[in-house]
């Protein structure tokens, strides 16, 4: 191993705890849209596999502790992953337990993280026999992977019968850029559809601004309130089994290593079921916010955790919600990687252990002691001088770019048609997971459907 | 004359619909832009320049625009009421 190569991944997690400490911080900041086009560009800029890999690994573990932040000091979820512990984050703040909850929600996450990943790697170890069986069938997989998450899903018929029209929309766009020239026959555009599928919700709701009618609807008259707690600094103990009760520490660490073997889930949503069968057994109100608190924390690292570890270990194809996601660059960055030569292929088992090791551990360590000491002051910051209007406009370039790069002008005006398909079906109940395994299954579909 | 201010809550957060448009304007326009000053046929550059471009809008429209928070910061012992 290059001591040269070693100090480089070094500074990549560092650069990933810094950035994304205070993307973290901002209120409403989708993991997915600011976690693949970073590591996108990373990889296309030709850095070593080794250093992509601990970027995006110190990237998310950051991320998902510093997203608890808004949730805990001001009451906005800070990402998609928080949105199930608003309500007990509300409870504690207003009983003036903002503090303790920060320190809860930090020594949640590294709970949740040191145990999930050498579960994760022995789980991975576990399926490398089957997964040599499995990926020749990796297209079909992903049709069985769109109806699953339909089924289990909220509204499983509305999922079931949107797939198809969903792939065949994908499709048509493809074949219409093949037969125009627009890209060479056979490329499967997919960054920028992926990303529409993202922004799609914003982009209705955007959308709706311009109908006067349900404008009317969202407007406001004042100004956002926001309290930030003060005293946050009063507890000055770093040692998380301090700061948990015996109660939270099994709760937490129990719910993240049953978590690592349903990988293939949403992480939400196993953060909402396990989170509440938690939440449901404990009577005191105030034991019952800080155990669901605890636990979800740990939550949100242990699934990405093994959404992340156990495909890119065993299965080389992404089978998860959360490789098929944030993750998605780490499999298909075409021409850099492919679905048939990613990091899956290009690394070893080993190299793959230090770099997510490494990004591991200086992520949550520097994140763990910065949220510790200076979650206050950061929040302050970035509410006081980051515009809620600067985000939004951020992210629409974010797609604007990626758009253009893949397929010129008249792609653009394909992602949004693809925004609004997508948002539309958010809003109706149609999960991401469902939307994204669906772009992965669409040219395997529409090939079946074509055929019978 | 006296422009009128139209605040919306949007993606939980409240945004003034003029400021929005011109952030989105801003940002959509250096990111662009910077994405065609890069040398066409480098597409890690490009990718790169309109990254840039899109910090850069970021930035100016974020020294633009007021965020629509009233922050208070209270001291969490008032709180205990139990």
């Amino acid at each position: 191993m290059d001591f040269l190569l070693l100090i480089q991944m070094f500074f990549a997690a560092l650069s990933a705890v810094v950035l994304y400490t205070f993307i973290g911080f901002i209120p409403g900041t989708d993991e997915t849209s600011v976690l693949m086009p970073i590591s996108l560009a990373l990889i296309l800029s030709g850095a070593d596999p080794m250093i992509v890999l601990t970027f995006f690994v110190a990237a998310f573990i950051t991320l998902n502790l510093t997203n608890l932040m808004p949730t805990a000091l001001v009451g906005l979820p800070g990402g998609v992953l928080s949105a199930p512990m608003i309500d007990h984050a509300i409870y504690l703040k207003n009983k003036g337990k903002s503090a303790v909850t920060v320190k809860k929600m930090a020594a949640g996450a590294l709970i949740g993280t040191v145990i999930s990943i050498p579960v994760s790697f022995l789980l991975a170890n576990l399926l490398i026999p089957f997964a040599e069986a499995i990926q020749p069938y990796a297209s079909l997989l992903f049709v069985i992977g769109a109806v699953f998450l339909s089924l289990i899903s909220k509204h499983k018929l509305l999922s079931l019968i949107s797939i198809i029209p969903l792939a065949i929309l994908f499709q048509s766009l493809r074949h219409l850029y093949w037969s125009t020239g627009v890209v060479p026959e056979g490329t499967n555009i997919t960054t920028s559809f992926f990303l529409g599928i993202t922004i799609g919700p914003l982009i209705i709701s955007l959308l709706q601004l311009l109908n006067k009618e349900s404008q009317s609807k969202v407007l406001t008259e004042s100004y956002k309130k926001i309290v930030i707690p003060k005293d946050l600094g009063k507890e000055k103990t770093l040692n998380p089994f301090k700061i948990l009760s015996r109660k939270e520490l099994k709760a937490a660490s129990f719910s993240s290593l049953i978590s690592n073997i349903f990988f293939v889930l949403s992480p939400v949503g196993l953060i909402l079921l396990f989170g509440e069968t938690v939440s449901n057994r404990i009577k005191d109100p105030d034991e019952k916010a800080t155990t669901t608190i605890t636990t979800m924390s740990a939550l949100a690292q242990s699934t990405y955790i093994s959404g992340i570890i156990i495909p890119l270990v065993a299965l080389g194809i992404p089978l998860s919600p959360t490789s098929i996601g944030p993750g998605s660059a780490l499999f298909n960055a075409p021409p850099v990687y492919t679905v048939e030569n990613n990091l899956f292929h290009i690394l070893s088992t080993g190299e793959k252990a230090i770099a997510i090791i490494l990004g591991a551990v200086v992520a949550s360590v520097l994140s763990y002691v910065i949220i510790n000491k200076y979650a206050g002051k950061i929040s302050t910051f970035v509410l006081e001088k980051i515009p809620h209007e600067a985000i939004l406009g951020l992210f629409i370039s974010f797609i604007l770019l990626l758009s253009y790069m893949d397929a010129g002008l008249i792609n653009i005006f394909g992602v949004l048609l693809i925004g609004i398909t997508s948002g539309t079906l958010n809003k109706m109940g149609v999960n991401y997971g469902i939307q994204f395994m669906t772009l992965y299954a669409a040219p395997y579909i529409v090939q079946l459907l074509t055929s019978l | 004359m006296e422009e009128k201010k139209q605040y919306i809550e949007i993606w939980g957060d409240v945004v003034e619909i003029h400021d929005l448009v011109r952030s989105i304007v801003i940002s959509a326009i250096s990111t662009m832009g910077l994405y065609f000053l890069a040398p066409s046929g480098n597409r890690t550059l490009q990718l790169f320049f309109g990254l840039a471009g899109a910090s850069i809008g970021f930035i100016i429209s974020g020294l633009l625009t007021k965020p629509k928070r009233i922050i208070d910061s209270e001291d969490t012992k008032h709180h205990h009421t139990g």
